[in-house]
């Protein structure tokens, strides 16, 4: 349809209908109206537009009972002709606008709404709303004069009732958007003309008269059903700021110069004078309202109507905190509060307002606001350890977060707020109820460090592992306690150090009860004073300076290291330790040792001060994450602090529990980063002077330090070869200070000894893999053809040889393989020329040494530690056999006894290092192990098979049973070690022992550890077989030849006994 | 139930205990001697001498140079207890003795090289700006005096086995060459000294025989000998008009100088073991420090020579003593260097 331009043609096309319209007002007809407009251009409709109204106006003003859906298509009409258009004048305006409030307003009670239905009332809603947007220039302003006040009053009503009683969500948000065009605030995209100063106050002046009314009706609305959307409480939020600016603008107020009051008549009665009396008057009213309000929107679950909450905030404290005195402190309440929402939007808005209040210096220009943020803060301070102890993790969170934003908001004025002596307790107090941990977990206390030797690779994963999990008494939410450490930074970070860490210092000093919390505190304080791990959203501020930085972090370290807060009880080890050997001695001669012993031994330490262990644990951790904290917010500054910090960190990390040693290895993590140094090896190299010193200092009074040793054993363990230098002194003074006092400490030197070999044999100076650790005799893999051609040579030739005793001979198992070229010997080389050792050889020697002494010592727990030292100190000397030999030579004798007239875990140990000398020595040991160890060791093989062979299921936890499985488990290996093919004697005797648990009688495990046989089968395959064959023979042996005899074995024609599986199966291997 | 204890042994007991709190006691009425407070390490060879430098410091780095037998001077930042440098400047020959000229930028170093070396020292530089021929081949220190108008006096054993050299520096003009009539042996040990009353400075000398000497300078005269040793003169401390020495034997002697400028014995300390290699009167006159041949520092009070502490820590002979001139008291240390290398460092005595 082409569009209509010419104002005459389309008076002409209009009319017929308008005429018809006007003498019969059906739905037909307008419709037909509503067709016609449609093909108009506007400025055709402008032209026309009294003239197409008129009909319109008259059908509605036409007395009498009308029907809705006619109605409903007039008033929309109207709508869309207002929508095209724009009213021009006053009359028109005001004709409109009664006419259209009549439509809404019940005949008989002018103030309700008529009983009529949703969408005629919603379509004369969007009229007025047309209405008033197309109000020409100012005539708009007409409708807030005085005289108009009766009429706007009951558009205003009708509007507020509508918006708050009605079920339609669209009828209800339209309702309140209207509302805010007669505010003149609409926020559609239609272009808005802008009110000057005058005429704002105007209309200022003009809804003062219905402030109480809006409110009302709009608090209602907003603390009304939570079913009723958000959109709606986000409207009715919208419009009631919205007034409230408008009336009680602050600009406007205090150049409110009061008009002289024109002669009213009845309608100056509804005026409202906007004195001071009133401003505060309503200021008060209008803060009950507000407080009701934001307690329902504030913790809204639609962020749209959190995110209208933070946009009151912030128009009501810029605009009018002047005048609304009392809702300053809920309304910052309200905004403090959403600073950490978790909706993004919200959150960034709020910074955004909080930041822009900042600029504009409403905060710190306004001593007021500030006594009222420390006033709210301090109430928040005192309820809070009741509120972390009633209410639930969710609010636990809002009120944290509430406390967060009052100290952010506070800002560089937070050390003004804590001067006061009175917040500053209130804090402090909080702080410390709320962080109070939970130390009743029993694992804490029980948890052990393994001693082992590869503990490098372990570091790693360690090192990736976070901090150790707190538990606390009152939350166990982690963003509680992150919302927590956040809170203690801001305040280290705004506040006064000095003050605080004074502060705090003396709370940790006061009672054991506070002194986890204030370490915490104290942590973050500092890290907060340093600027880490701040959300970006806090203000920037000077930093406090490196040197106070640095005195604090000196004093705090200093207090945290001292003796009485360092050396604390964590384990009830030590004072068992005395009693422990004797113990175990009655416990290891019973033949059920349980696997539950340690069980039995922690419970046994389970007395009533297990928390407070638990507590001096967690203690020992925080105040080492704290050293780490502070070396990352020292910087390289920090190292000078090392000369007095790191050794205590080490001595720490060696801790036989496990989360202090977890908790020192973070730490020093910590200071590698802080410091600058790489790794952890770093660190120790090239701090190992002050670490050295410290060291060489303490073992001279062993009894004060008795962990001196340990840290030594730390920096082993964390460094590599390159440390060795730096450390041989101290090594020397170690073993000058176990000369000194053989009895009591050698257990803890026993420790470092044996890190320190254990370094030395497995990562810094690792053996080559020697030919020694293969078996001497060539394996089984030649051909057999020509094997058997020179086997039968030699055996002929040997026989020609000796012709005499041919005979002897000829026994099979005399044979023997030709011997193995001797190892050179080359101690001849002499002592005449004794180059320089290599230091870690000479150490080894020394630490052999004093294993050879220790070796006899009375406590059995030290004696298989030195067993394991000793273990260690012949792997790494087998490089060096010259200065070997003499220490085996002189271990000999000690060890002997151990392996003889031992406890069975020595003897064990004991069995373990022989295998270990005899793969390095050798031939060196062959004499002396045939003749003062085997036939012991064979002794109690014999003696215990038939005990092994008739014992339940039980005897494998028995610790003759491990003796057993290691002796066999060993003996093959020693034999084919130290070549014992030569004796064959003995070797003969080895195996006929062994023979007793190929039974199937015996435990499965002792028969799998029968390869010895494997090992003897490399040794010497032909006696094996024979042995085997004597005792049951599978095959009968045919001679190929009538010429030869017929071979008879013992073993032949014998019924299937307890041997036969196991020996089939040896057999089956060796073909 | 019969009694449990007799009589006798009731009594044993009464004593026992008795005996274990007077032990209680007594351990705390004397103190145990302190630990060092630390011990630098890292000479790498016996350490002769020590200086230290912690005066008037501008960027709290407090020094202390110490020599050693490898012929290096190391300068100690006593702040990071680390070797700030190392001055390498007698090609390897040991370091007997060094010195600042007033500031820490000016050092002056003897070696068994037979020389005595200046160095400059400023602005991170370690050179070497002038070097004296000393001659001798004995291992007596030098002595320096400072002189007003940036002038000092350098004694140094002379080339003639029992003479002296003094030279004024920085001009190396020589003053005087002292020789004793006497036969007195080497001189072992060197003091220069300036009296408050007399302008003539004077020089105290200990020798091989056992004799301390006093010279004047101006007159080129011996003024007083005493025969206070039997041993060599190891070390020696003129104090004010009251010294002290101490020789190879097993005594500590102190001796006074009268009006009439002649030295008198006046008193002595026998010591247990024999050997003194170094003593160091502190600047206050109260206590007085001497390094042992038995590894031990031994600490007396000075007014009468009372021996308060021995110190115990070292593992070979202890070279040398020296105070520190620390601007505060309390911060003063006392440090020793060892044949074994280390060097100690001791708060002894300085809360005040």
């Amino acid at each position: 349809m082409a569009v209509i331009d010419d104002p005459r043609e389309a008076f002409g096309s209009l009319r017929p209908v308008c005429v018809l319209l006007t003498r019969e007002p059906t739905v037909h007809n307008v419709e037909r109206l509503r067709t016609q407009l449609q093909g108009l251009s506007d400025s055709a409709l402008q032209q026309l537009q009294e003239y197409i109204l008129f009909p319109l106006r008259f059908a509605l003003k036409t007395p009498g009972p009308k029907k809705d859906s006619q109605l409903l298509a007039v008033v929309e009409c109207v709508a869309y002709v207002l929508t095209s258009t724009c009213v021009q004048s006053w009359e028109l305006l005001r004709d409109l606008f009664s006419e259209l409030c009549v439509c809404l307003c019940s005949p008989s009670n002018p103030g309700k709404p008529a009983p009529v239905s949703e969408e005629l009332k919603t379509a004369v809603v969007q009229a007025l709303d047309a209405l008033l947007h197309a109000a020409y220039g100012d005539i708009v302003l007409h409708l807030f004069e005085p005289p108009m006040m009766p009429a706007l009053g009951l558009a205003i009503s009708l509007l507020l009732e509508l918006g708050e009683h009605e079920k339609s969500r669209k009828l209800q948000t339209a309702a309140l958007k209207c509302l805010q065009v007669f505010l003149l605030q609409c926020d559609c995209s239609q272009l808005h003309r802008s009110m000057n100063e005058e005429e704002e106050r105007m209309l200022g002046r003009t809804f003062a008269s219905f402030l109480p009314g809006i409110t009302q009706g709009l608090s209602r609305v907003v603390t009304g059903d939570v079913k009723q959307g958000h959109a709606v409480t986000v409207s009715a939020m919208r419009v009631w700021f919205k007034t409230v600016v408008l009336v009680m603008d602050e600009k406007q107020l205090s150049k409110d110069k009061e008009k002289p009051v024109v002669e009213l008549g009845r309608v100056g009665e509804l005026m409202v004078q906007r004195t001071k009396e009133w401003v505060k008057d309503t200021g008060g009213k209008l803060a009950v309202l507000l407080k009701k309000m934001l307690a329902c929107s504030s913790g809204h679950r639609h962020w749209k109507v959190r995110m209208e909450v933070v946009e009151l905030s912030s128009h009501l404290l810029s605009r009018c905190h002047g005048t609304l005195v009392d809702s300053i402190s809920p309304l910052l309440e309200a905004l403090v509060g959403l600073v950490n929402d978790e909706s993004l939007e919200v959150r960034s808005r709020c910074d955004e307002v909080l930041k822009s209040m900042a600029e504009q210096n409403l905060i710190g220009g306004n001593q007021a606001f500030i006594d009222i943020l420390s006033e709210n803060l301090h109430s928040l301070t005192t309820s809070l350890p009741r509120l972390m102890r009633s209410a639930d993790d969710q609010d636990k969170l809002s009120t944290l977060n509430l406390f967060l934003g009052y100290l952010k908001i506070l800002g560089p004025r937070v050390s003004a707020v804590l001067n006061s002596a009175a917040h500053l307790q209130r804090i402090s107090k909080a702080l410390m109820q709320v962080l109070e941990m939970d130390v009743t977990d029993v694992r804490i206390v029980e948890e052990r460090r393994f001693h082992n030797e590869a503990r490098g690779e372990q570091h790693t994963e360690l090192l990736e592992r976070a901090t150790q999990k707190k538990y606390f008494r009152y939350f166990t939410d982690e963003r509680i306690f992150a919302l927590l450490q956040q809170l203690c930074r801001v305040l280290g970070y705004y506040g006064d150090l000095y003050l605080l860490v004074d502060h705090f210092m003396d709370l940790y000093r006061e009672s054991v009860v506070y002194r986890k919390q204030a370490a915490l505190v104290l942590n973050e304080l500092i890290a907060g004073a340093a600027g880490m791990n701040l959300e970006t959203s806090v203000g920037q501020k000077d930093l406090v300076s490196q040197e106070n930085l640095k005195a604090a972090v000196t004093s705090v370290t200093e207090e945290y290291t001292s003796l009485v807060n360092w050396h604390l009880v964590t384990t009830s080890v030590e004072s068992e330790q005395g009693d422990s050997t004797a113990f175990s001695q009655s416990r290891l001669l019973s033949i059920t040792m349980s696997a539950n012993t340690d069980y039995l031994k922690s419970s046994a330490g389970l007395n009533p001060t297990i928390g407070l262990m638990n507590s001096n644990i967690w203690q020992i951790c925080i105040q080492l994450e704290g050293i780490g904290c502070f070396a990352l917010a020292l910087g390289p500054q920090f190292r000078l602090l090392l000369i007095t910090a790191l050794y205590p960190v080490l001595e720490k990390a060696g801790d036989e529990t496990l989360l202090i040693s977890q908790a020192a290895l973070g730490a020093m993590r910590d200071i590698c980063k802080g410091c600058g140094y790489n790794s952890l090896k770093d660190l120790i190299n090239q701090n190992s002077d002050y670490l050295v010193n410290d060291i060489s200092l303490n073992l001279q009074r062993l009894s004060q330090h008795p962990h001196t040793p340990r840290v030594l054993s730390v920096m082993i363990s964390n460094s590599d070869a390159s440390l060795l230098p730096l450390v041989v002194d101290i090594i020397q003074d170690v073993l000058m200070a176990l000369d000194h006092c053989y009895d009591e400490r050698a257990p803890v030197f026993c420790v470092v000894l044996h890190s320190l070999i254990g370094a030395f044999a497995v990562r810094w100076f690792p053996a080559e893999t020697s030919s020694r650790n293969e078996c001497r005799n060539p394996d089984g893999e030649r051909d057999l053809p020509e094997e058997m051609t020179r086997f039968l040579l030699d055996y002929h030739r040997q026989r020609q040889v000796a012709e005499g005793n041919a005979a002897e001979e000829a026994e099979l198992e005399d044979t023997e393989m030709p011997p193995p070229a001797p190892e050179p010997d080359d101690s001849e080389e002499g002592p005449a020329v004794k180059p320089e050792l290599p230091p870690h050889i000479s150490i080894a020697k020394e630490v052999m040494e004093r294993c050879i002494h220790l070796l006899s010592d009375k406590s059995l727990r030290l004696r298989l530690k030195v067993l394991d030292v000793l273990e260690l100190c012949v792997t790494v000397l087998q490089s060096h056999e010259n200065e070997l030999l003499p220490m085996a030579h002189r271990a000999w004798p000690p060890l002997v006894q151990r392996l003889t007239n031992d406890d069975p875990l020595a003897v064990l140990r004991a069995f373990k290092v022989m295998c270990t000398l005899g793969e390095t020595c050798g031939d060196f040991l062959r004499r002396r192990v045939s003749k003062d160890v085997l036939p012991r060791l064979t002794g109690s093989l014999v003696k215990q098979a038939p005990v092994s062979a008739r014992a339940g299921p039980v005897y494998t936890h028995t610790l003759a049973y491990k003796m057993q499985l290691a002796v066999l488990q060993g003996l093959g290996a020693l034999c084919c070690r130290l070549d014992l093919g030569k004796q064959a004697a003995e070797l003969h005797c080895a195996l006929l022992i062994c023979l007793h648990y190929l039974s199937c009688r015996q435990p499965p495990k002792l028969i799998i550890g029968c390869i010895v046989f494997q090992h003897l089968i490399q040794v010497d395959p032909d006696s094996v077989w024979l042995t085997l064959n004597e005792l049951y023979c599978p095959n009968s042996y045919e001679p190929k030849h009538s010429s030869l005899h017929a071979v008879q074995l013992s073993g032949m024609g014998k019924q299937r006994n307890e041997f036969t599986e196991n020996i089939l199966k040896l057999l089956q291997e060796m073909q | 139930m019969g009694p449990l204890l007799s009589l006798s042994q009731f009594w044993f007991l009464c004593e026992t205990v008795a005996g274990v709190g007077m032990f209680l006691f007594q351990a705390a009425m004397a103190l145990p001697p302190p630990d060092p407070q630390f011990v630098l390490r890292g000479t790498g060879a016996p350490v002769n001498t020590l200086h230290f430098c912690c005066r008037n410091q501008e960027q709290d780095k407090p020094l202390l140079f110490s020599g050693s037998a490898n012929g290096a001077v190391h300068v100690w930042n006593l702040r990071t207890r680390r070797t700030e440098s190392v001055l390498e400047g007698h090609g390897g020959a040991s370091v007997l003795w060094v010195q600042t000229l007033n500031s820490r930028d000016a050092l002056i170093s003897q070696g068994r090289d037979l020389r005595v070396c200046m160095w400059d020292l400023a602005e991170g530089r370690s050179v070497v700006t002038d070097s004296i021929l000393t001659e001798s081949m004995g291992f007596c220190q030098c002595s320096l005096l400072d002189r007003e108008g940036g002038h000092w006096l350098l004694a140094v054993p002379g080339a003639d086995m029992a003479a002296v050299r003094v030279l004024d520096l920085p001009s190396k003009t020589p003053v005087c060459t002292l020789k004793p009539d006497a036969k007195l042996g080497m001189p072992m040990c060197l003091k220069l000294w300036q009296p408050d009353s007399g302008s003539s400075p004077l020089l105290w000398a200990g020798y091989e025989d056992g004799s301390v000497s006093l010279w004047n300078l101006s007159e080129r005269s011996l003024l007083s000998r005493l025969a206070c040793h039997a041993e060599p003169v190891m070390s020696l401390d003129p104090g004010k008009l009251r010294g002290v020495s101490g020789s190879s034997e097993k005594a500590i002697n102190s001796w006074t100088l009268d009006g009439q400028q002649s030295l008198k014995l006046q008193d002595s300390v026998e010591l247990v073991n024999p050997g003194i290699s170094h003593l160091c009167i502190r600047e206050d006159r109260r206590i007085l420090a001497t390094a042992g041949w038995d590894h031990r520092i031994r600490l007396l009070g000075w007014k009468k020579l009372k021996p308060l502490a021995v110190l115990q820590y070292h593992t070979d002979i202890v070279q040398c003593v020296a105070f520190s001139d620390h601007d505060v008291p309390n911060k003063r240390l006392m440090a020793a260097g060892s044949k074994d290398q280390r060097i100690s460092f001791w708060s002894v005595y300085n809360q005040i």
